[in-house]
């Protein structure tokens, strides 16, 4: 694999040099005093950071539907954030011609709800706070792909602390040309490495209704999840979950019913619908204001999910969504 | 399952598909055969219609058991609709199976041609659903 080694601040001039053009974007993090969150850079950097050690929202949220010609966006995001843009430019809700998407080697992050002042931004010492403490966020602990090896080019950072450059695809290689130095031999061991996948995700229905007790159905986690995309959802109006009068009609018809009602209903759909498509980054976690851990539901089921299909979201550009083709021979054994 | 189900007999939603289940149940009718008056048939243009959301919320409304029925793959009125319900259903067991509940859903191919297949499907169900819910009343 070969690569560019990006020297202190090489990767800022570079981007700089990306956005010297007037239609040029850069989508990335910003370091303020007390925050690191995203930005979309115009003209120059300012403040920038490559890593972002606090998860908020999951970007891939701000660019659906974005399918403008002529201008030229760079992404510097996470993983899962790269993966989920893949995912939804394979559900035609981006169109991938001016979009360079490159995938940061993530270290693991911390949530937004219990941020600390302390977290370092580098990743060497990103990568030593997480051994010392146990704040990393579960969807982070447990996630499978925290390499950047996702999108146009990926920013691997190696055991000694240095970040490299590798393009993918032929739009990454843009990004290597604004890169000073000559490509090297990338080496083998780094820092973010394969992680194994967990046990199989089982549980019942007891334990599911006690863990979504608590749910008011504010439906924030619909409206944060990156993938969750369609502008009519079920969920709109009175056909899934009644109210006004539909639900005073249902209620004489059925008899008293606990309030809100339909929560199951609602997250067993939402859970069905982003299955083949979930990318386990755990925006649905951040945005409940209950604190239910939804990634745990939506994580475990989507990978049973896609693992019938040997799918995996956001993995490539060329796999197609599963519920969306067909063999003809398969799932002998599919019927009753 | 949100609301609590009085009758003793459980009540099954069935999606069938209109170019062949749902001739297989209409023929059934002609025969005279009989099947469980719990099974409530509805009429799909083809069984791709059946989102699994429809399962999901027929499950929470109150159903005990919930079966998708189409034609056989290969024979489907639009060509490809059934090959689309296998790999959707199959998720959906999956996903059933994860929160312990896969005996509430069953796929079945039934063609226009097989009523007495269709009789023995449905009331194997319905007989299977029965027997679980009279254990579950008893423990």
């Amino acid at each position: 694999m070969k690569g560019k080694k990006l020297k202190t601040g090489e990767i800022e001039n570079a981007l700089n040099r990306f956005l010297n053009d007037e239609q040029h974007l850069v989508l990335g993090f910003k370091k303020d005093e007390s925050d690191v969150s995203h930005q979309i850079f115009k003209d120059s950097l300012d403040h920038y950071s490559l890593l972002n050690p606090v998860f908020g929202a999951n970007a891939a949220l701000y660019l659906r539907r974005l399918f403008s010609k002529g201008s030229q966006v760079m992404l510097m995001l996470r993983p899962c954030e790269i993966r989920a843009y893949i995912e939804l430019h394979k559900l035609t809700q981006i169109e991938r011609e001016d979009v360079i998407a490159v995938s940061i080697d993530c270290p693991g992050t911390v949530s937004s709800k219990e941020k600390k002042d302390d977290v370092p931004t580098e990743a060497g010492q990103l990568a030593e706070y997480f051994k010392s403490s146990d704040s990393m966020r579960w969807a982070c602990s447990v996630c499978s792909e925290k390499r950047g090896v996702v999108g146009d080019a990926g920013i691997r950072i190696d055991n000694v602390g240095n970040y490299w450059v590798i393009p993918y695809t032929d739009k990454g290689e843009i990004l290597l040309s604004l890169v000073q130095g000559e490509p090297e031999d990338v080496p083998p061991e780094l820092l973010v490495g394969e992680t194994k996948r967990t046990d199989k995700f089982q549980v019942d229905m007891a334990t599911f209704k006690k863990d979504f007790e608590k749910c008011i159905m504010c439906m924030n986690c619909r409206d944060m999840c990156p993938v969750c995309y369609c502008i009519d959802c079920v969920f709109h109006g009175d056909e899934y979950i009644p109210k006004g009068d539909a639900l005073f009609n249902k209620i004489f018809r059925t008899g008293s019913t606990k309030m809100p009602r339909g929560k199951e209903l609602f997250h067993l759909i939402r859970m069905y619908h982003v299955s083949q498509t979930c990318v386990g980054c755990g925006a649905c976690e951040e945005a409940c204001p209950q604190g239910i851990p939804l990634t745990k539901y939506f994580k475990g089921v989507s990978e049973r999910l896609q693992s019938i299909f040997s799918y995996m979201s956001g993995r490539s550009f060329d796999e197609t969504i599963p519920y969306v083709t067909f063999i003809e021979d398969e799932l002998k054994d599919a019927t009753d | 399952m949100a609301e609590e189900t009085k009758n003793k007999n459980p009540e099954i939603v069935g999606f069938a598909c209109s170019f062949c289940t749902f001739k297989a149940s209409e023929m059934a009718g002609s025969l005279r055969l009989k099947y469980p008056e719990g099974v409530k048939l509805i009429q799909v243009p083809c069984s791709s219609r059946v989102d699994p959301a429809f399962v999901i919320k027929a499950i929470f409304e109150g159903a005990d058991g919930v079966f998708v029925a189409g034609c056989h793959p290969g024979d489907c009125h639009f060509i490809k609709g059934n090959y689309y319900t296998r790999r959707k259903i199959v998720a959906l067991k999956e996903m059933f199976d994860a929160f312990s509940m896969k005996d509430k859903l069953r796929l079945f191919w039934v063609s226009a041609a097989e009523a007495r297949r269709f009789i023995d499907k449905v009331t194997t169900f319905y007989n299977d659903i029965k027997e679980k819910k009279n254990e579950g009343e008893k423990a």
